[in-house]
């Protein structure tokens, strides 16, 4: 039973770099989404055409071959990454070209009344974006959000394929080791869905607090 | 006597192929409350949407204080307005709506003070002593801390009232602010009107299907069929002794329906 506390160490440090993947890559994510989803919303043609080109490219092509072409390929124009960069990378703006559409719904969402009202009361573009309409919109993103870093957090399984340690990488290495097959893998299995379910709770917990004093009421 | 404070002459807008307003050409006094009639559909909250520059006009000028609304000169030529100019218009210009359209996220005293701080650069605090101070006009002033979701829908209309005084317009727009509103919380916001009227020198533009209201408030009123004006005069005039067939039609409907002239 000895060596099996070590297989498990191992899985443990995996699940950090699983950790740190789904953190670093929804922070991206969520930088990407608000970019291209408010860019989607441009006056202007060539942004709103970048915004929409970036998001249907992302989500036309696989991860896979996403995070390969960032490891392998990039170097060929001088661009070498770590495969922790390649991997947040890839995943960031994987999701985040889905999670931008997310953001464009949810701010459409927003009654024309709300708009209406910023105009009556003189606000700029912006200022109406900021503090009318984003704060509302927000509460519609939240829990589609909570799936796009759930989605995050089960594509990192992919980075083990450029030899990053995630936890997926490591249930290989113990298998290959160890020879059992049902251990590991059961193992990353309930761990993935533990984080799966602190994410959804993180998420959950957020939209209470911000819907406070709303009452799902839209006036 | 001075100057129109709203001169609109000759406007047109269509949505589509349904013509709101068709030439339509009128002008306000300062300080004169007016008060828009007629059926839906007529145009009369068009005109109010167009002065806060909601709808753009298809055709037609418009100077409020001597200013071109839509347009702005330049070396002696008429240009579209831009953005810039159409944000410093409508700091004359305020406009309280049939749904009240709060601001759901945000306090009632937030939703007063937002715009003052933002667009004026207004400290907070004497932006919360002025919100106060109008929150206690229109009678909500113990609700400063709510959120809008709390009040009824009077409340909420004289917190609307409240937000659009904020900025000091010189006219106000009212576009049915007591339509939306369960009969008896239609009192409380006609009150506050009563003292706006009463207290202010704002020039109002009362789009309403509250007729007994309309009569005491207005000191002319205007009777709108098909995007032009039918019929306009004293309220007396129009209520007791309308000369156009339109305007007899309406008001026997309005009276059938139990409204109060």
């Amino acid at each position: 039973m000895t060596q099996w506390s070590g297989y498990f160490g191992l899985i443990l440090q995996g699940a950090l770099v699983t950790i740190e993947l789904t953190l670093m890559g929804s922070v991206l994510a969520l930088i990407m989404a608000f970019l291209a989803g408010l860019g989607r919303l441009s006056r202007f043609f060539a942004i709103r055409a970048l915004a929409t080109a970036y998001i249907e490219f992302f989500r036309g092509t696989s991860i896979f071959v996403q995070l390969f072409w960032a490891y392998f390929v990039l170097p060929f124009i001088g661009i070498s990454l770590t495969p922790l960069q390649a991997g947040v990378l890839a995943l960031g703006l994987n999701v985040g070209a889905y999670a931008a559409e997310v953001v464009r719904g949810a701010i459409q969402s927003i009654g024309r009344e709300q708009y209406e009202a910023c105009t009556a009361l003189n606000l700029g573009r912006w200022q109406a974006m900021r503090h009318v309409i984003l704060p509302q919109a927000l509460l519609v993103m939240l829990p589609t959000f909570g799936n796009n870093a759930i989605e995050l957090l089960k594509a990192t399984a992919v980075v083990s394929l450029i030899s990053l340690t995630d936890l997926t990488f490591q249930a290989q290495v113990v298998r290959s080791q160890t020879g059992n097959t049902l251990v590991p893998f059961t193992t990353i299995l309930i761990i993935y869905f533990a984080l799966a379910l602190i994410i959804s709770w993180g998420v959950r917990s957020l939209e209470r607090r911000m819907a406070r004093g709303l009452d799902g009421v839209r006036v | 006597m001075s100057a129109p404070i709203i001169k609109i002459d000759g406007i047109s807008k269509s949505f589509g192929t349904f013509k709101v307003l068709d030439g339509l050409s009128m002008q306000v006094m300062p300080r004169e409350k007016l008060a828009l009639i007629g059926p839906s559909g007529s145009g009369k909250t068009t005109i109010l949407r167009i002065l806060m520059t909601l709808e753009r006009i298809d055709s037609g000028h418009i100077q409020i204080d001597g200013e071109q609304l839509y347009h702005m000169e330049r070396n002696g030529q008429l240009l579209a307005a831009d953005e810039r100019h159409l944000a410093r218009m409508r700091q004359k210009i305020g406009m309280v709506f049939q749904l009240f359209n709060l601001f759901p996220h945000k306090s009632v005293i937030d939703n007063v003070t937002l715009a003052p701080i933002l667009t004026k650069g207004m400290p907070r605090a004497a932006a919360e002593k002025r919100a106060m101070e109008l929150l206690d006009m229109v009678g909500m002033a113990d609700k400063a801390k709510a959120m809008p979701a709390q009040l009824s829908g009077g409340q909420k209309q004289r917190v609307a009232i409240a937000r659009a005084l904020a900025l000091q317009p010189r006219i106000m727009l009212f576009d049915e602010v007591t339509s939306a509103l369960d009969p008896e919380l239609v009192e409380e916001v006609l009150n506050v009107l009563w003292r706006l009227c009463s207290e202010t020198d704002m020039t109002m533009l009362l789009v309403t299907h509250e007729m007994g209201f309309a009569h005491d408030f207005a000191d002319r009123v205007l009777f709108f069929d098909r995007g032009k004006i039918v019929e306009e005069g004293k309220p007396d005039e129009i209520f007791r002794n309308p000369k156009q067939e339109r305007t007899q039609g309406f008001l026997k409907k309005i009276i059938a329906a139990g409204h109060r002239v």
